[in-house]
Formats: C-alpha cells, structure tokens, sequence
C-alpha cells in the first residue's frame, strides 16, 4: 500500500477558535457529508494555572480539501463536570454516524497527583448532526479494569454488521526513574465489542504485537474495511525520550485482519514516511482512516504532536 | 424495631505502640469468625506525610471469641501493599470487606488514588487469601468494579455477601463534589450490583436508599444480613457540608428487604444513636453486624469517623412489625 502526502491543510494558529484555543490541532477525525467534510480535532486552552485543556472543535472543507468553507465558533462539546474523567480534556472525540444520530466518543482526561493523568473513555450524542454534543451521562463507558489498571483511551468505533466494535488504548505501566522529573506512560491498543454503543465487553488482551520493545507505546488506532480486509493504522513510539528526539518519536503503525479478531502486525506495509524538511520531518501520529467519494484517506498528525496542524493522504 | 446495648470501645488505635501503620484511626471493622477468635479487619493510617496528607492501610485483630473484650493477636503487617504508580490502590486501602470462598478468603477494598481538582477518587478492588485471610494477593493492578455512565467518581465502601447462591456487592457510588467554605466534599449515594462468580459484575444502577436529611445527604457503609425472615441494612448518612462535628455528623440508618432489591428506608427501627458523651457523643458510623454465637452483634465507629477506634453493640431486642 501507499499513501499520497497531500500536504498540511489546516493550522490552527492562523484561525480564531472557541474556547480560547490557540495551538493544536490533534487527533483529526472525519464525518463525511454531502458536499463537504467536517473535520473534528483537539485543541487547546491554557488554564490560570498554565496547564492545558483540550477542547473539541471543527473545520468543514470542500471534497477536494482545499478550501475551508467554515470553523465551529462555538462549544462543540463541554468539559466534564468537576471530578469526572473528562474534567480536562478531550482528546480524541471519536465521531461515528448511527442512523439519525452522530456519536461522539469521549478520549477524557483528568489530572492525577502521583502520575500527570488518569483517562476513559465516555459517549455523547449529537441531535443536531455533530454541531454540538451531549453525554449520556457524567461517567465513562469504558474505563479501568483488572487487567486494564489505567489510561483507557483513544476510542475508536465503528460498526460491522450489528455490532459495535471499539478500539482503544490501555495503559500498563507508569516508568518511574527516579532520575527522572516525570513518570512515562506505556500503552497497548486494546478492543471491545457491544450491542448499543453504550454497554461494552473487552477482549481483554493486547490486540497488537510489540515491534519496538515490551515498552513500545501503541495509540490511536483507526481501522478500515476495504478489499475484503480489515486495515489498522495506530502510532508507535518509545516509552522515553520521544517529544524531541527524532529517533524514538511516534511513526505509523500498520496490522490486518480477515475476522476482527486476529491482527497481522505489518508496519512495512504502512506506506507512510516521516519527509525530510517538511511539517511531518520529525513525528507522525493520530491517523484517522475514512472514505470520501470512493478515495480512501488519511488524516494525521505531524511534528509536535500536531501544535501546528494536520495533514492528509490519500491512498494510491 | 431493634434495640442496642452498647457495650463500649474495643479498640483503640493508639494504644499500639508496635505497628507503624496502626497510629491513628480504626475504621470500617469488618469480621471473620474463626473456631476460638473473631478477626476483625480495619482500617489505620501511620502519622500524615509532610503535607499532612494520610495513606490508608487495612490490618486486623483477633479477638477472643468468649470474650470480644480480649485482644489475643495483632496483624503483622498490612493485608496488602498500596498499589503501583498511577494504578487506582496508590493512596489507600479503605474499606474492606471480607467473604469466605471455599478454602480462600476474598476481600473487596476500596481503593484510593489523589486527584488535582479534586482530593480523590476511589474504585473497588479484589484481593485473595489462601492462609486463612492473614496476607492477601490482588487479583489484579486494575479495579473489579470502577466508574460508569452513571457512576462518575468514588466507588467505594464494599459490603460483600452472598445470598442464595448470588453474590451481592453493596457500595457507593459518587454523585457530586459540593464546594462549602472552600472545602470539596463528596456527595455518595448506596448502590448494589450481582455476579455470579464474585469477579464479573452486574450494577443495578440506581440508587436504592432513599435520602431522609437533604437530596444532597451522603450514605455510606450499607452492611446487609439475614434474621427473622428479612434482609436488614444498616448504614450510616450524613449532611452533605459541615459533617465534622455532632449537628450535621454520621448517624446509623436502616432499611429492610424481603427481596435485596427493592428497600424500604425506616430510621427509628435502627435502634442506636450517638451517646451523651464520650467516644461516640458526636457520631455514630458505619456499623458493620454478624451473627456470633446465637448473638447478634454491631461494630461501629464514633467520633471524627473512627479515629480513635471502633466499639461493639449487641442486639438486646427485636421486634418484627
């Protein structure tokens, strides 16, 4: 397989976003309509405090992604309540049409003590075609587990047939060096499956085989049906070291699937490179699958963790 | 309607001089019957760290079964270490509740981590014992039962009980952080779920107690038996804001079930209530009752939620209605 680099289509720092969001524009998900393409994406606010919050907005471009036609001005999605698990930030907000309604998974972050944070992941529904959003509830439909202790996130759903599939991260382990300022965070991509969306049972095993060590950092899956198989795109990174060194920073990840159940991890297949001197020279990472008038595309991230922006491929 | 004789304090946490996580605090007794003992797990703190913060650990005694008065043994060390970074057991262990399973002891704990916008969260986790309940082994780093839509924060205060045949976990389940004089406190509702092997749960999700001193009242400690036909809960309840001292502090509830769902909340039935003085003048908290001997007894703690112990009280009367 092989992905066309069609280049950064949006900046956030070029454009005036709700909720005092001035950088970031992470986790670029579509919702395909029928003259254009809303793009949703992670943004973020600093608080008094000087820490982030990230907050849901969106674009909507022309079907040739060249122009963009509108930027949501106001709140898509409101934080989670005081002490809820999406307190201070949402980041990815998966979005998936079932019949009349769009639902929107909720990647919740809140802030810890001992570790920096603590996610799950919640739903909302939206009545009004993905304008605005609102939880069913202030709790989290997927969250810690025996073996799942932490870091549940990166929801991404779709659904075959009649049921509803999730991919997701979990987390294992926090690095504690005592050298170290912060505790790192190792997570696998993890599924589960459900009848209505809302209650979900995992499979309860790491979905995806390690490349880089036991403490490869695998996120944001995103998965596609075409040709007959199921494709995963995902991030990969190491554990330590990965926000400024080039070497160990996030790549894209690739695996396939004949059943949903067995995954062939084959990154050589991936067909997507860092490129030398441009935007995503250094990092790629959170790649969102999904099909536009009979293309397969690809959004994702670059340099940063996406500070600057998104950009998109096309599969050739 | 049930009447209680208190029978005193029976243990008091700084009367150990041998144990470093036995300095201050007593809370949420919880029995095992052995043949010549009664064990009797709790929780202590050590002294507060520099920033006065506490951890929390669950440990035992055994008390002399003919004479509950008598300590005959003191856990040797905690039941179970804090758990790992960023795991949901890091900050303490609190409450627990024990069950024997065949050969093995189970214990169900709430589990505490520190949280930035709020003080703490807590979920409920799973621990076995194969020496008779004296050390335990989680099952796993991650919760059993943790948050869902409808229960956003703070699942905690395990009462586990099987009855026919159906395991049963009463708990409780956060509803909301009300700010008072700059101060966050919880509000938490009691809540129930069932399972059939004690690991895969089934959460009612609703609130089963109805609340008697405001809709922001805070239940907790909902402990459940078997006598004269009926289920009984007794539990504890508070105000939601200034509860630390004797107006708005903890007082003992009851409620009754001829089906362990469906509850009818009755207060005046409970049969206990704060003393005139001492050690429980300003309040009365979770009660934890069983059976011993063709008695049936109550646990429970006193002043400032059991810091300095917990006391005994036996069933002197009960009449049906």
């Amino acid at each position: 397989m092989k992905w066309k680099k069609l280049g950064k289509i949006f900046d956030p720092t070029k454009y005036q976003l709700a909720n005092n969001c001035l950088e970031f524009a992470q986790a670029p998900q579509a919702l395909v309509f029928g003259d254009y393409v809303r793009i949703y994406f992670s943004t973020r606010e600093k608080d008094k405090t000087g820490k982030y919050l990230s907050h849901i907005s969106f674009i909507e471009m022309d079907k040739d992604f060249k122009t963009i036609i509108n930027i949501s001005a106001n709140t898509v999605i409101e934080l989670g309540s005081l002490g809820c698990f999406d307190e201070h930030g949402i980041f990815p907000l998966n979005i998936m049409r079932d019949g009349e309604r769009i639902l929107g998974y909720i990647g919740g972050w809140s802030r810890r003590v001992s570790v920096s944070v603590e996610t799950s992941i919640g739903l909302a529904i939206s009545d009004d075609d993905g304008v605005t959003f609102k939880r069913v509830g202030n709790g989290p439909v997927l969250t810690s587990s025996l073996n799942e202790p932490f870091l549940v996130g990166d929801p991404f759903v779709t659904k075959y047939i009649s049921t509803y599939h999730m991919w997701y991260i979990y987390g294992v382990k926090w690095i504690d060096e005592p050298t170290k300022a912060r505790k790192e965070r190792v997570y696998k991509i993890g599924h589960a499956v459900s009848d209505d969306g809302i209650s979900w049972q995992k499979t309860s095993r790491q979905l995806i085989s390690d490349k880089l060590s036991p403490k490869e950092c695998q996120a944001l899956p995103t998965v596609i049906k075409f040709n007959n198989k199921y494709h995963m795109y995902f991030c990969y990174r190491q554990a330590t070291d990965f926000r400024k060194n080039k070497e160990n920073a996030y790549r894209i990840g690739y695996a396939v699937s004949e059943d949903l159940s067995s995954w062939n991890r084959d990154d050589d297949h991936a067909g997507i490179a860092v490129s030398e001197g441009e935007w995503d020279s250094d990092m790629l990472c959170y790649p969102h699958a999904f099909q536009c008038e009979e293309k397969i595309y690809m959004l994702y991230n670059g340099n940063e963790f996406g500070r600057l922006g998104f950009g998109l491929a096309v599969l050739e | 309607m049930f009447r209680w004789k208190k029978l005193g304090k029976i243990f008091t946490p700084q009367d150990i001089q041998t144990r470093w996580w036995v300095k201050e605090f007593a809370q949420a007794p919880c029995t095992l019957l052995f043949e010549n003992f009664v064990r009797v797990y709790f929780s202590c703190r050590p002294l507060p760290d520099k920033n006065r913060q506490y951890v929390s650990y669950t440990s035992f005694v055994d008390l002399n079964r003919k004479d509950l008065f008598e300590i005959v043994n003191i856990g040797k060390s905690p039941i179970l270490n804090l758990g790992e970074a960023g795991t949901f057991d890091e900050f303490g262990i609190y409450p627990t509740s024990v069950i024997r399973n065949g050969e093995e002891v189970w214990a169900y704990y709430g589990g505490w981590t520190r949280c930035e916008s709020v003080p703490f969260n807590v979920a409920i986790g799973l621990a076995i014992s194969r020496d008779n309940g004296v050390t335990f082994r989680k099952l796993g780093n991650g919760p059993i039962l943790s948050y869902s839509v409808n229960e956003p924060f703070i699942i905690s205060g395990p009462k586990i009980r099987i009855f026919n045949n159906l395991w049963h976990l009463w708990y409780i389940a956060g509803k909301k952080w009300v700010v008072a004089d700059e101060r966050l406190e919880p509000v938490y509702k009691i809540r129930m779920a069932t399972s059939s092997d004690g690991i895969h749960w089934m959460k009612f999700d609703k609130d089963i107690i109805e609340n008697k001193v405001e809709e922001d009242e805070a239940q907790a400690s909902p402990d459940v038996f078997f006598f004269e036909g009926k289920y009984h809960m007794f539990f504890c309840y508070r105000y939601s804001t200034n509860y630390r001292g004797k107006e708005k502090g903890y007082r003992i509830g009851y409620a009754y079930s001829s089906d362990l769902s469906h509850w009818v909340r009755d207060d005046s039935r409970a049969g206990i209530d704060i003393s005139q003085e001492g050690w429980d003048s300003e309040m009365i908290c979770y009660p934890h009752v069983f059976e011993l001997d063709n008695s049936i007894y109550m646990f429970y703690l006193g002043n400032q939620v059991g810091r300095f112990g917990f006391g005994l009280a036996k069933l002197e009367d009960y009449r049906s209605l």
